[in-house]
């Protein structure tokens, strides 16, 4: 390759790779350096214990018990919002009155701060707040609950805050990749003789195979890595309580919160390790076959 | 099929990174003593936790002082959310970029600051001298001292009690403060007789609740045993569990706010503080800050006009003295880089008797210097300088004393007894399990 190929590289690509390699590549190096001491966060960690907090952490029930949760959210994220999210989807690409706004409304929670949507909705879900009222005033006292700290009920209710905030991007998702599916195929099929839902099962859902995929190995990343709204909604402390602590808020309350930052680092690479796998796995076996035949492999 | 000449390059980049990585985390020595001699131009850094338009007057009128009396020397002070300032202290102390002169919390974490070398010994220096320590007492001293070094200097104390809405006492008919647990639990009988909810509890920031915890162990455990327990983490001695009985005994009686779990401590109306400010809860076991923080919580933005203070009650079979005070001591150290003379002359003009006497106006915060103590106005600070005075002993936060781990896993057992997810001997089991972590 001719210099100055080479020149028009290093001055596109070195600004994003010098900043991904600060940003990113040295502090997952560090943390893995980190990761093998018993370090306070004060002064050089000197304290070298090997593999020790990789075994503490593999062996804390309140560690598995917060994976255990990021699993619960990662497959109900995906039963729930998943078909619903097709299905309004759908709705929504029919013409119909009302129709723009609509699609802006079911956007909304989506682009509100997670930390407002936490203080908003565990204000509403105390015991004392709006939710216990309306059900009191409606005659169905005998439901209201401690929506946040009966561990029963306290991960549905994260559950469904999640489902809330994050199927309008599952919708809006699911609309373009609906608009990418030429009417022409619809017609063909209608002329056919085949039915809405027939046309639906056999044209749309298959054609709008590689969106779902998308979007369900976003929806699976971001259930790894819940973190804000359970931190902002249940403290540092009660989370593990009310049985909706993950990965992240474990991470941070037995690293930052206790001092502890070497078994911080640690659980970070575990966290880092899951999702590398998962992530890696996916885009091997589910992701190739939208990628396969696409302009992916080096043209040089 | 990928180019070899790639994957060398990677590979090449990662050693590089790794080399970088390494050298990064081994940069950070200890810093070098400063070379300051008096006169050179110097500019003194200070990191506070202060807020408010009154206690940053306060901060600002201590450094025109100082810069009047000094010359060349300006101080650069930043002020710092409370929360904020730990991490960001932390970084700023290990990257060897440490300011001159900081809050410090005492306990575990200045042992850690101290056993990193990022401390300097103010021993013998201008906060140390014979008159400041007999003005702000012995006691404050000797929590900030660690093997013979004075690594801080006092500023404040903030004792511990139970905070309590005399109006909602009256209507409940309780006329006299408790003083034994007894007497508690009566007169949460009565509040809760009269439809008033007697505690308010902030348990989704969990020290509140541990608090609970802690002021039981004062009372059931000799001041000797929480000496030593704070030198060994050994919780052995069966106060600690008697301690957590007395919890669990509390709490059997209901007492908090409905939902204490998912209510924080300070923040608006619907927290605990809020809930003693509006009336709505009867009591808050709390430091001194307390009325500072219901203040900002009453509807009007005014002092609470009916609080009240009164010391921890007595557990009848305890072996700690009825005396004793557990509370906040706050200080400032200097790091170990800043000039030694300079940075100790500004700790003693922030403790002297004119600047201690306008950080109460300023912060409403009882002053430790003796002569400053007069300028008390409210009946809850006059109690409190009587309790102190009178106290044989005064332990700091069992949570600061036992240091950031074995004080959040401290923390987070309270709540966890609260709710019956653990009993106290499961409490003293999972202290011990940290400690040995430790």
């Amino acid at each position: 390759m001719p210099w100055r190929r080479w020149a028009e590289i290093a001055l596109l690509a070195g600004p994003g790779v010098v900043v991904f390699v600060t940003f990113v590549i040295v502090p997952v190096l560090m943390a893995g350096y980190y990761g093998f001491f018993d370090w306070s966060g004060y002064g050089i960690p000197t304290e070298f214990v090997g593999l020790r907090n990789y075994e503490l952490i593999l062996t804390d029930n309140a560690f598995l018990e917060a994976m255990w949760h990021n699993g619960f959210i990662l497959v109900m994220s995906l039963i729930l919002q998943g078909p619903a999210a097709i299905g309004i989807a759908l709705l929504l690409n029919r013409k119909m009155r009302g129709r723009d706004l609509i699609r802006v409304l079911i956007f909304v929670p989506y682009v509100i701060s997670e930390v407002i949507v936490a203080i908003g909705f565990s204000l509403m879900l105390h015991p004392t707040g709006a939710v216990n009222d309306v059900l009191d005033r409606i005659g169905l006292g005998g439901l209201a609950m401690d929506w946040l700290a009966d561990p029963d009920v306290a991960i549905w209710s994260l559950m469904l805050i999640l489902v809330w905030k994050y199927i309008g991007f599952a919708v809006i998702l699911m609309l373009a990749g609906l608009q990418g599916i030429p009417d022409e195929l619809r017609e063909a099929a209608a002329i056919d003789g085949a039915s809405y839902w027939r046309t639906q099962w056999h044209i749309t859902l298959p054609l709008l195979g590689p969106t779902i995929r998308i979007w369900a190995f976003l929806s699976i990343i971001g259930s790894l890595q819940v973190f804000d709204l359970v931190y902002v909604i249940w403290g540092q402390y009660v989370a593990d309580i009310a049985g909706t602590s993950t990965m992240a808020t474990y991470m941070v309350a037995n690293g930052r919160i206790s001092g502890e930052y070497g078994y911080g680092s640690a659980v970070a690479v575990v966290i880092f390790l899951i999702s590398l796998v998962i992530a890696l796995v996916y885009q091997r076996y589910v992701l190739r076959r939208d990628t396969e035949g696409a302009l992916t492999e080096g043209v040089a | 099929m990928m180019p070899r000449r790639y994957r060398s390059g990677t590979q090449v980049v990662l050693a590089g990174t790794v080399a970088a990585a390494l050298a990064l985390s081994a940069c950070s020595t200890g810093p070098e003593a400063s070379d300051y001699q008096e006169g050179d131009p110097y500019t003194l850094t200070v990191w506070t936790n202060y807020t408010g338009e009154a206690g940053l007057a306060w901060f600002d009128g201590v450094a025109e002082e100082f810069e009047a009396t000094h010359e060349n020397v300006t101080v650069e002070a930043q002020h710092i959310q409370n929360e904020e300032l730990d991490g960001k202290l932390q970084t700023a102390l290990n990257s060897g970029d440490a300011p001159d002169v900081f809050l410090q919390r005492g306990g575990g974490k200045m042992r850690d600051m101290a056993e990193a070398n990022q401390l300097l010994d103010l021993t013998g220096s201008a906060v140390d001298s014979a008159e400041l320590r007999e003005k702000l007492g012995d006691a404050p001293y000797e929590a900030l001292t660690l093997d013979g070094r004075l690594l801080a200097a006092p500023q404040l104390v903030q004792p511990g009690g139970i905070w309590y809405s005399k109006d909602l006492f009256r209507q409940a008919g309780i006329t006299e403060t408790p003083k034994t647990v007894d007497d508690l639990a009566d007169a949460i009988q009565k509040l809760k007789g009269a439809g008033i909810t007697p505690i308010a509890l902030g348990g989704k920031d969990a020290w509140p609740a541990a608090h609970w915890y802690y002021f039981f162990a004062l009372r059931e455990c000799s001041a000797d045993t929480l000496e030593a327990t704070n030198e060994s983490l050994d919780f052995s001695d069966p106060c600690y569990e008697n301690a957590a009985e007395d919890v669990v005994d509390l709490a059997a009686l209901e007492p908090f706010n409905e939902g204490f779990l998912n209510t924080s401590a300070q923040q608006g109306a619907s927290s605990s503080a809020g809930l003693l400010a509006n009336h709505k809860a009867a009591m808050e076991l709390m430091g001194s800050w307390e009325p500072g923080v219901v203040k900002d919580l009453t509807p009007n933005q005014e002092p609470l006009p009916d609080l009240g203070w009164f010391p921890f009650p007595q557990v009848q079979s305890g072996h700690g003295d009825a005396t004793a005070l557990m509370g906040g001591k706050g200080g400032f150290s200097c790091s170990a880089g800043a000039p030694k003379t300079l940075c100790a002359e500004f700790l003693a003009l922030m403790n002297s008797e004119k600047n201690q006497e306008s950080f109460y106006t300023a912060f409403g915060s009882i002053p430790l210097h003796v002569d400053a103590q007069d300028v008390v106005r409210n009946d809850y600070d006059k109690q409190m300088i009587e309790a102190l005075n009178e106290a044989t002993y005064v332990s700091d936060f069992l949570d600061t004393n036992y240091g950031q781990q074995v004080g959040t896993v401290l923390n987070q057992a309270v709540v966890e007894l609260l709710t019956g997810e653990t009993d106290p001997a499961g409490l003293v089991a999972a202290i011990t399990a940290a400690a040995e972590r430790e």
